[in-house]
């Protein structure tokens, strides 16, 4: 499999305070790969920094082979990096319709096509067709999750990056969305996604790296990973000797 | 001022001898200019340099950009001239009450848009200046509109038992009392600022959000920093009438809170020397440079412009930068 | 009475369409860079002399002189954009290119002072003088010039931001910067498609101002306070609120010199712009939007 992405040695800094140490992770093609972590550990700024939103203070990126590390973010979306934020930011007075198409932006001279993949993303995404005309801050949580999904899916990226896609939604939806993400997964496009939910997150990935305070502290495929007792008892809520459940929650560091 | 930089780290140390410095100035400064005209350009000075540390108080520190100074200013001027000419008040009674009127219309503006960005702030205190220029012009029962009033009296004589009497109508006594007051503010903003109140205002001005989880409510004191800035402004108002004896609402049109900008800026923010500094320059060069008078404004905007874009902390960081050069590895003070 | 009413309220209107013409350009620039261009008055100052200019120094038509003032505005928006926002973007004091074009603004001004004089020039178009007459109202040619060129201009830039890629973008960037660059948009480029189309419509309202205003390289003075005013009252970066304010403060305008006093006009306007501060600081006259206040 060729590799899509590769972080070396990303060191990444707010101001002089350290966020993440030598982060150097991969991304196959077709694979869907996962850093799972808790809050705070760095997971969403290696992936800020990989969609180009921060610039690290040192390390490089590569992607398809070439080195991106200095390219800002509108020019790696153009390249085939798609990132869907944290906190799902859609354009609140705009409009689903106006939403998506602004995923497409890329396309913006080709209509045909920006329509062809709009209509694309309705049929997936049922109802938002049923929303098209609805000014986007007005949909519910999971609502906007889709949307932004389906919008970072307009510029038919080859890497798809998903900044905590479960954050404040309910179970049912959440089951949806990583659904979806596997039947993307299955078209062809990669994913990067970084969750705090790790057991959908291992569930869904083949790969996966853990986050602590800024650095990698183990990495491998999923089953390894889910099979790990540290990681059991730090995010998977394993059944402690002393017969408490803790769900999601880490042990403190 | 200029020659203390000359006199080596240990007295630009000391605040105690550089104040001491400042009033040998002061005093001496009289008897080097001897003639009406310079006498007269040192009271402008001094006058000039009450306003920018007035603004930079609020603009340094605060960071709230006030461009309202003209419009205090004004207000100063005509409140006390009306009390003394009018209601006979006087004097000094005048004196604080338009100072204080002042910082009270101050208080009132800023109250409206302190909760909000800085930009409200500057264009609600723009439209104030704007709006006090009209009123003073067109409120003719009141001001005399564009005749202005005249004959203006000079701050009465002062009988003191051990220096006689102090006529103000000596232009050299003129000049020591109105720089006087030019220190005392210095001081007593000097001393403010080293307090925890400069400490607060920095706060504020760094990171709003920061300084509200210690507890710091912000907009209280930006409508502190900005009565502050706008009673200081009312007081020179108060010398600044009877100094020049004819009131005209054209002495405070917006166009003279830009100058004062333009010498914050210049000087430099967030220091309150460095306004000084500019207001000095920026009165006494035009004045040096005779040729350039009717470009005198060109310049003034160019250098607010120049500045921000190029040396954003203005002469006194180019003084850090030079001195930085000359004495590498000084302490930074 | 009616007459007088219905007159003033014409004239209001057409006052109040120059006025939102000019304040358009200042509340794009804030909704898409949160910052204001103090010098976006003079623009329209400069605008007006180069359509006098032309018509009066070129010999060309009225419309060339709009067509060249719109070029001249597009022009400084661009050079304002690329000599000072840009530079200053995110560094330090979110206040500092507002300082540095008070700058360009008292150069301007000055430097038109020192060019110019301080007398008024006597801007007259072929349309000034045409008069027409229904019913007891009074209407020049140019009044119903200005009115159309606003009004289509209004409608065109309205048309741009609601129906083509760019005009979404440049509300999306608005809207949400960081997000907008995730979906390939260059905010910078956008970023200055607007400093040029702001300042194109502030030196086209000059153009349209000229023969109406007193002339001087101050007239754009007299504008700005009330072109802020009117951007605050209609919420900053909210076109439609901006479109209302603006014919609102042209309304109060010409009924306040009609039935109560001219100078008051600044008094009235400002009143109501510490009213919008006080009360509903996202704007007076249209939906609510919680953006950048």
């Amino acid at each position: 499999m060729t590799c899509l992405l590769a972080t070396t040695g990303l060191d990444i800094t707010y101001g002089k305070v350290f966020a993440c140490r030598d982060i150097s992770i991969d991304v196959a093609e077709g694979e869907i790969v996962t850093l799972i972590g808790a809050n705070g550990a760095g997971k969403s700024t290696t992936l800020r920094a990989i969609a180009g939103v921060i610039k690290p203070r040192s390390g490089v990126i590569l992607f398809e082979g070439r080195d991106i590390t200095a390219l800002p973010s509108h020019e790696r979306n153009r390249l085939g990096i798609a990132l869907v934020p944290e906190g799902r930011h859609v354009f609140p007075h705009l409009t689903v319709r106006e939403n998506l198409e602004l995923g497409g932006f890329k396309y913006r001279k080709d209509h045909v096509r920006v329509r062809r993949l709009v209509e694309a993303m309705f049929a997936t995404f049922t109802r938002l067709r049923e929303r098209a005309g609805q000014k986007a801050g007005t949909l519910s949580g999971g609502e906007q999750q889709m949307l932004v999904l389906g919008r970072a899916m307009m510029s038919e990226p080859r890497l798809l990056c998903l900044d905590e896609p479960s954050l404040g939604l309910a179970p049912l939806v959440v089951r949806d969305i990583f659904r979806t993400i596997g039947s993307i997964n299955a078209g062809g496009t990669s994913v990067l996604l970084v969750e705090q939910n790790a057991r959908y997150a291992l569930k869904t990935a083949s790969r996966g790296y853990v986050l602590q305070t800024g650095s990698i502290t183990a990495s491998g495929p999923c089953a390894l990973l889910r099979a790990d007792i540290r990681v059991q008892e730090a995010y998977l809520g394993r059944r402690t000797s002393d017969g408490i459940i803790n769900n999601v929650r880490p042990k403190s560091e | 001022m200029g020659r203390q930089r000359f006199w080596g780290r240990s007295l630009a140390r000391s605040r105690k001898l550089r104040f001491l410095l400042a009033v040998v100035v002061i005093g001496l400064l009289p008897l080097a200019f001897t003639g009406s005209y310079w006498r007269t350009n040192l009271i402008v000075c001094a006058i000039n340099v009450l306003l920018a540390i007035g603004l930079d108080f609020v603009l340094g520190y605060a960071g709230q950009l006030n461009l309202g100074q003209s419009a205090f200013f004004g207000i100063g001027a005509y409140a006390s001239t009306l009390l003394v000419i009018k209601l006979g008040v006087p004097f000094w009674a005048a004196f604080a009450l338009g100072t204080l009127g002042a910082g009270a219309a101050g208080a009132l503006l800023s109250i409206f848009a302190v909760r909000l960005r800085g930009h409200y702030l500057a264009i609600a205190s723009l439209g104030f200046a704007v709006i006090t220029y009209q009123v003073l012009l067109n409120w003719i029962s009141l001001t005399q509109g564009p005749l202005g009033i005249y004959a203006i009296a000079p701050p009465p004589t002062i009988a003191l038992r051990w220096l006689g009497r102090i006529p103000f109508t000596d232009l050299a006594n003129l000049f020591y009392l109105t720089a006087g007051l030019t220190l005392v503010v210095y001081v007593l903003l000097d001393r403010m600022l080293r307090s925890p109140i400069g400490e607060t205002l920095t706060a504020i001005r760094e990171d709003e959000i920061s300084a509200a989880s210690l507890g710091i409510n912000a907009s209280r004191w930006k409508v502190f920093a900005f009565a502050v800035s706008s009673a200081v402004a009312g007081a020179a108002g108060c010398f600044y009438a009877p100094f020049v004896g004819t009131l005209v609402p054209d002495a405070f049109f917006v166009t003279e809170s830009f100058t004062i900008l333009a010498m914050v800026i210049v000087g430099g923010t967030g220091t309150l020397i460095g306004p000084a500094v500019g207001a000095i320059l920026l009165t006494l060069l035009p004045e040096l440079l005779r040729s350039i008078g009717d470009l005198r404004l060109i310049l003034y905007g160019a250098s607010i412009t120049l500045v921000v874009l190029f040396m954003p902390g203005g002469l006194m960081q180019a003084w850090r930068l030079l001195r930085s050069r000359l004495y590498l590895g000084a302490e930074v003070p | 009475m009616t007459g007088i009413v219905l007159q003033q309220g014409i004239n209001g209107i057409v006052i109040g369409s120059l006025y939102v013409l000019v304040a358009l350009g200042l509340t794009l620039i804030y909704g898409v860079l949160v910052q204001i261009n103090f010098a976006h008055a003079d623009i329209v100052t400069l605008g007006a002399f180069t359509a006098y200019a032309v018509t009066h120094f070129l010999g060309q038509s009225y419309f060339a002189g709009i067509a060249v003032a719109l070029a001249v505005g597009a022009v400084l928006g661009w050079l304002v954009n690329a000599t000072i926002f840009s530079p200053l973007r995110d560094r330090g004091n979110e206040l500092l290119p507002l300082i540095a074009t008070i700058g360009v603004s008292i150069m301007l001004q000055n430097a038109m002072l020192a060019l110019l004089g301080p007398i008024p020039y006597a801007f007259e178009t072929p349309y000034s003088n045409l008069v027409i007459r229904y019913g007891g109202l009074f209407l020049t040619v140019q009044n119903v010039l200005i009115v159309v060129v606003s009004s289509v201009s209004i409608a065109l830039l309205y048309g741009f931001m609601k129906f083509t890629f760019l005009g979404k973008a440049l509300r999306a960037v608005a809207q949400d910067r960081e997000t907008a660059g995730l979906m390939g948009i260059n905010p910078n480029h956008l970023i200055m498609l607007t400093f040029v189309i702001a300042s194109a419509l502030a030196g086209m309202g000059g153009a349209l101002l000229g023969p109406v205003l007193v002339l001087t390289p101050f007239a754009g003075t007299s504008v700005i306070v009330k072109a802020f005013a009117i951007v605050i009252i209609g919420g900053f970066g909210n076109i439609e609120g901006t479109i209302l304010a603006g014919l609102l403060v042209g309304l109060i305008e010409s009924f306040t010199t009609q039935f109560l006093d001219p100078g008051l006009i600044d008094i009235v306007v400002f009143a109501l712009l510490l009213l919008t501060l006080a009360v509903r600081p996202t704007g007076l006259v249209a939906e609510k939007r919680e953006e950048n206040v």
